[in-house]
């Protein structure tokens, strides 16, 4: 158990590594943000001393391994455009995303389960076809085309809920969601929720024919019993690492999402950190993503471990 | 079971239900309040700083400088109540307004514009150009400074409408330069309330402000919408009572609508594909004028134009537009002439062509792809084949300011200040500018000579001679100066926007 552990830990920090690694290389490879700091009347000269002080002449390899003591430490450097640390602005914009991601997680959750549960259990069905026909929609339909019909529909022409924005709402010394956050919520869980009724239907399907459930049966179980005791929760095994990862990709910030909702979130700002070729933000983001994604995967993994001995021996 | 699930139910009832009524609470719209579209988070509230037309519209809401360009392009006192300057356009006096405050109380007086000057030229300003400019700043009384330059400099005044904002100088060295800018102080017409970054700026009017009656909006919000079809959205909803930057397609579906009206007018910007006889484009046919004519010639600006901007925009004449000083009505674009192309490249020794690079950015200018791509077509015709490499625009820019673009390469410059100078330098200046792939020594000279006149009348015609010889000798292949379409609330009163797409907010106001 415990080296299964250490192993998966030792997993993690390498992957992390790649990924400062790829971020940092990738990113000084499309050239360097002196040029736009400048103003556009600049001299060569005035760029070039920019460019100095900024440490962009260095060999790259120095520069990395400067990066990644920094990073140690928490600092990614200044942001170019905002003049500020670039965690400081991370961390700024990460309630907007972590309201966002567990909203429309929740919202895949409590759809995209039950959805998969019915249809598993009834294979053939109207219900059936319905949990097959939301998988494919939520897999194949881009969410970005999604969240322009939804502003159309909803937002312009019903005038249900605002076509853009984040609107909070302080109760209790707590900033709590209003309904601005439910059509962005909404296109950003299709995805997920296709995932998890298809996910959720075939582990109910491959359960219902263990022998353990005709053995309930045979012991004259109630449905319901059987099915809250024996299916949902052997089910929810797989489900579990699905939600976790899930979490992860939805916690990172959708750009498209969060641009076109116009959401103060971590996607918002990693595109306008791309377009403005603002290094230290950019590495930033893309660090801290993938460094929930790591963590969160990483524990998905070891509950899965401590639930499920065959992972750990499989080793 | 059966009774928490009920609970559970209820709860979450009561929980959608207030969250639903706040945000109808949060989401009304006040009379006095304008609510105003942006494009972009803007990247810091203070001109000097400002690194686009987004952060330079909210900051110049917040403070003044020293003077002013009104709306039609003049200079006119701000701060300063009067100002002289010698005749070799060296020394600048001014006699600075009495009684002015800044939003934290603080009197407006000589020591501000010192510090604002001192500040200017710190290295992480972007616009400290703009400021190193001026040599020496004395302060002869209270209220009269005095600044020299080196060279004469008649385009000071307008460098400092544009970047010059004036800072309280002892609030900021209180507080230190990050506490400042997060919540900045100025003598503009608002005053700063709220900044949630990426979601809004709250600004409230300033009652105190000198120039008495104004402004008229009680209150100013300004939100971020990068994505233009949620701009049209959210203006058709009545969520927002402004919106910039939409092309002519958005705006179509707009015009029956009886809440809003739509806004068009021409831009100062020039697009144009650039020679290079600098580094890339050095001994290659280009640097003959009558290839690089037969190049202007042989583009078809107006098809192009009725193509893919609803025939909305103005074929170029070169880098002085419209409404800019010494602009020459009487230089015509060069037009759709194929016939005297060929002429031209036979003459030049070319009459098969030849064989060029070509870059031009993408994402970065509404359809500009779609215009290389036609223009690679128009010079295959005359034989002239160009290899185009599209390019993100970031990586694009790097390598123009390294000057290491191909010999043939597109892109567009705007202009703020009502004067061409600073198009015509970045784009011309040769060694001097990053930007610059293209040096004539003739055009470098008139150039200084302009920037050395005074006198506006002679600087104006001084323009005149310099577009001539730029269409003789053309450094550019000139494209087109779009047309940028708004659209504004019926609500909405004296909404005034510019050709540079700034706006000043004195007057707009709601019904």
């Amino acid at each position: 158990m415990q080296r299964y552990f250490i192993s998966r830990v030792i997993q993690s920090l390498l992957v992390l590594a790649g990924v400062l690694m790829m971020v940092f290389f990738m990113m000084h490879l499309t050239g360097d943000p002196a040029g736009l700091m400048a103003s556009r009347n600049a001299s060569p000269e005035e760029i070039a001393r920019l460019r100095d002080q900024m440490g962009l002449n260095r060999p790259m390899t120095i520069q990395f391994f400067e990066f990644a003591i920094d990073v140690l430490s928490g600092d990614f450097g200044n942001s170019t455009r905002y003049h500020q640390p670039a965690m400081d602005l991370i961390l700024e914009r990460l309630p907007a995303t972590v309201e966002l991601a567990s909203i429309s997680l929740f919202i895949s959750m409590i759809i995209g389960i039950p959805l998969g549960l019915l249809g598993g259990s009834n294979p053939n069905s109207m219900v059936d076809y319905l949990a097959r026909g939301a998988g494919l929609f939520g897999q194949t339909v881009p969410n970005f085309w999604l969240a322009l019909i939804l502003i159309l529909v909803f937002g312009l022409h019903l005038g249900w809920f605002p076509t853009f924005g984040r609107e909070t709402w302080r109760f209790m010394g707590l900033t709590l969601p209003t309904r601005s956050v439910f059509l962005p919520a909404c296109s950003l869980s299709l995805f997920t929720l296709g995932q998890l009724a298809r996910f959720t239907r075939s582990a109910v399907m491959e359960v219902r024919s263990e022998d353990y459930i005709l053995t309930a049966r045979s012991k004259g179980l109630s449905v319901r019993r059987i099915y809250i005791q024996h299916i949902l929760r052997n089910a929810s095994i797989p489900l579990i690492s699905i939600v976790g990862v899930q979490f992860g990709y939805l916690l990172s910030g959708s750009i498209y999402i969060e641009t076109i909702f116009s959401w103060p979130g971590l996607g918002n700002l990693l595109a306008d950190a791309i377009g403005n070729r603002d290094f230290a933000l950019v590495q930033g983001i893309a660090f801290f993503s993938s460094f929930v994604v790591v963590i969160l995967n990483l524990l998905t993994d070891m509950a899965y471990a401590t639930a499920d001995p065959r992972v750990r021996y499989g080793e | 079971m059966k009774q928490k699930i009920r609970l559970f139910v209820i709860l979450c009832t009561v929980i959608f239900s207030l969250a639903w009524s706040a945000a109808g609470v949060l989401a009304a719209s006040d009379g006095k309040v304008l609510r105003l579209a942006l494009t972009m988070d803007p990247n810091a509230l203070e001109p000097a700083m400002a690194d686009e037309r987004n952060a330079a519209i909210v900051s110049w809401c917040l403070y003044d400088s020293l003077v002013a360009i009104d709306d039609d392009s003049r200079v006119i006192p701000a701060l300063a109540e009067s100002w002289t300057i010698n005749p070799e356009g060296t020394v600048f006096t001014f006699k600075l307004r009495k009684g002015v405050t800044f939003h934290n109380g603080e009197p407006f007086n000589a020591d501000d514009v010192l510090f604002t000057w001192n500040r200017g030229k710190r290295e992480n300003i972007k616009y400290k150009d703009r400021f190193n400019l001026v040599k020496n700043v004395e302060k002869l009384d209270e209220y009269t400074v005095r600044m020299s330059t080196e060279n004469s400099s008649p385009l000071l005044l307008r460098f400092m409408a544009e970047h010059w904002a004036m800072l309280p100088a002892k609030l900021m060295k209180k507080t230190g330069e990050d506490k400042f800018l997060a919540a900045p102080v100025g003598t503009g017409p608002f005053k700063f309330v709220k900044w949630s970054k990426g979601d809004r700026i709250e600004f409230e009017a300033n009652k105190n402000y000198w120039k008495k009656g104004f402004p008229k909006a009680e209150k100013v919000i300004f939100r971020p919408i990068p994505e233009s079809s949620t701009r049209v959205a959210a203006i058709q909803a009545g969520e927002v009572d402004l919106v910039t930057r939409l092309s002519a397609e958005e705006v179509a579906g707009l015009k029956g609508d009886a809440n809003v009206r739509v806004v068009s007018y021409p831009v100062d910007r020039v697009y144009y594909i650039a020679f290079n006889n600098m580094t890339s484009g050095k001994g290659l046919p280009t640097e003959d004028p009558r290839v690089r004519q037969a190049m202007n010639y042989a583009v078809d600006v107006q098809s192009m134009l009725d193509a893919l901007f609803n025939g909305k925009g103005r074929p170029s004449t070169g880098f002085v537009t419209p409404g800019n000083l010494g602009f020459d009505k009487a230089i015509k674009p060069f037009g759709y002439n194929p016939a005297k192309a060929k002429a031209l490249l036979k003459e030049a020794g070319y009459p098969d062509g030849f064989k060029i690079g070509f870059a031009c950015p993408s994402g970065a200018y509404t359809n500009f792809q779609q215009v290389c791509e036609a223009i690679q077509g128009y010079w295959a015709e005359m034989g002239i084949i160009a290899e185009l490499q599209v390019m993100e625009s970031g990586k694009y820019w790097d390598l123009e300011a390294k000057k290491e673009l191909p010999p043939l390469f597109g892109d567009s410059w705007s202009e703020t200040i009502g004067e061409a100078m600073s198009r015509l330098q970045g784009a011309l200046g040769g060694n001097s500018a990053a930007y610059s792939t293209w040096w004539d020594e003739k055009i470098g000279a008139m150039l200084d000579q302009i920037k050395g006149t005074v006198d506006e009348e002679k600087r104006a015609e001084l323009y005149i001679t310099l577009q001539h010889y730029m269409q003789e000798n053309p450094p550019f292949v000139y494209l087109y100066e779009p047309v940028t379409y708004e659209v504004v609330s019926s609500r909405v009163t004296d909404y005034k926007p510019r050709a540079s797409e700034q706006y000043y907010l004195f007057e707009t106001h709601i019904k």
